[in-house]
């Protein structure tokens, strides 16, 4: 059934689950939600799996029309939807479910109680456009629902509190050392976590530069090599780039670290101007 | 070998030599195997993630892989791609070079490549056996759209663009071989992609 209209996708709409895995050898990275711990949460309040597709929308500007009465949450960044971030409630026919101004956070999910329906390829429903994957939420698509996955359970209609996050006050980052760690001189590796660092505005699903230090990356001439994701790579002019979900699945810069991949979705929802500091994983 | 780790769950493996026609072998040892979640490999590393949760024991897999014969019996799968050599940096490349447009078509199409790696976009390979008189520089400024089936040379390698990207390679022709068609999927979806790691390329000028 179609649930939702697309009037305004804003500054980007996509259709994301928990991503790929298991085709990185062809070069496809995993994609799926830049907060899976939002996505997730998501889909909870309205009884659906974690890992059912949900919208993800980046920051504000998007604006939706209900097509059919629904259960619908939202979770993540609160950008001033009739539905507050980390609620559900059940829209009515028309309804006009807007994101006009994102106040914390750059990543909003959108889940319907029965999931967003969209085709899987490479086992996922989540969009890679650059990869040639899917495609951008457009002004005119008609989104339609799965039926409730299971009728008449009832859904958590709330969360805890500590699972609704504070975007503006991220948690230390952790992190793990990347594989040239020890080619990093002692004085750049002090200097990284030491760092108050924040996100460049030149970040987007592929990689997040970071702003705070210089770094000085060793002069290694390597080849390119396999990356996991929350890589952090040392290009030449020093400024960090963490690898993100849509981001390659190579990358020839040295690595000093790799976040953790439970600090990973905080480090995506802090927006430009919010710091945060690094320490390493244990 | 040598391996490093990678965060909390996976290690990073590096062959003595490119990894090359072993490839094959390591992709079927991988894919049976339920704690591994994903891997990738590129030139002389091979990068496992396990499954969260699952203990990295690296010491075991280095021996698995030592334990690999160097073809392991599979050979591997030869491509015949079909190039029109048209594409616009074609004279710039051959100039550059001291070369005729045909002398360049000649050494492009000679050597038999071997993907060393697919990665930058899906289905994308990086080809080692490049003609040392053909390496190029990637072009200061990037095109913003470069088509799928653009047949490049970026500084030591060939490649072949898979999906429609911006890109810095230098473009030399084109094919019809579509490297990543998400439409073809029987038997499966592997069926995706053309090329696999470890496989050969003969690029066949067509006129």
């Amino acid at each position: 059934m179609k649930v939702l209209e697309v009037r305004s996708v804003g500054l980007g709409a996509t259709v994301q689950d928990m991503g790929r895995g298991g085709w990185k050898r062809f070069g496809v990275p995993p994609s799926g939600a830049m907060d899976p711990h939002a996505a997730a949460r998501a889909n909870r309040l309205v009884g659906n799996p974690d890992d059912a597709p949900v919208l993800e929308l980046l920051m504000q500007g998007a604006a939706f029309r209900v097509l059919a009465p629904r259960r619908f949450a939202v979770a993540g960044a609160e950008a001033g939807a009739i539905i507050p971030a980390w609620q559900a409630r059940l829209l009515s026919r028309g309804t006009t479910l807007a994101f006009p101004r994102c106040m914390k956070g750059l990543w909003t999910y959108v889940a319907v109680e029965g999931g967003f329906v969209a085709e899987r390829i490479l086992g996922s429903a989540s969009a890679y456009p650059r990869g040639g994957i899917g495609r951008e939420l457009r002004a005119g698509d008609r989104l339609e629902a799965g039926h409730p996955i299971s009728p008449g359970r009832l859904s958590a209609s709330w969360l805890y509190p500590c699972e609704c996050r504070n975007y503006d006050d991220p948690p230390l980052i952790r992190v793990w050392p990347g594989p040239q760690w020890e080619q990093f001189d002692d004085m750049e590796r002090a200097g990284f976590f030491s760092a108050e660092w924040e996100i460049s505005n030149r970040s987007d699903r592929v990689g997040y530069r970071l702003e705070g230090a210089r770094m000085n990356a060793p002069a290694l001439g390597m080849c390119s090599e396999p990356v996991v994701m929350g890589s952090i790579q040392i290009p030449p002019n020093g400024q960090p780039i963490v690898t993100m979900r849509d981001g390659p699945t190579v990358g020839g810069y040295p690595k000093i670290g790799i976040v953790d991949p439970d600090s990973l979705p905080w480090l995506a929802q802090c927006r430009p101007g919010v710091k945060f500091r690094m320490a390493p994983a244990e | 070998m040598r391996w490093t780790p990678c965060g909390p769950c996976a290690v990073l493996i590096e062959f003595p030599e490119h990894i090359g026609a072993r490839a094959r072998a390591i992709e079927e040892m991988l894919v049976v195997d339920p704690t591994v979640a994903d891997f990738a490999i590129a030139f002389d590393k091979l990068l496992i993630e396990f499954v969260p949760g699952t203990p990295v024991d690296a010491a075991h897999w280095l021996r698995r892989l030592e334990a690999l014969p160097i073809s392991a019996n599979i050979e591997p799968t030869t491509h015949e791609i079909p190039v029109v050599y048209d594409g616009p940096d074609l004279i710039e490349v051959a100039e550059r070079h001291g070369l005729t447009r045909e002398e360049l078509i000649e050494l492009h199409s000679t050597p038999v490549y071997e993907v060393a790696l697919l990665g930058f976009a899906p289905g994308f390979p990086y080809l080692s056996g490049l003609d040392s008189r053909l390496h190029t520089p990637r072009r200061a400024n990037p095109r913003p759209t470069v088509p799928a089936g653009a047949v490049a040379i970026g500084g030591s390698h060939a490649g072949i663009y898979s999906v429609p990207t911006p890109g810095g390679w230098n473009l030399i022709g084109m094919t019809n071989a579509r490297l990543f068609d998400p439409q073809r999927r029987e038997p499966d979806e592997s069926a995706m992609f053309l090329l696999r790691p470890g496989d050969r390329v003969k690029f066949t000028p067509v006129p």
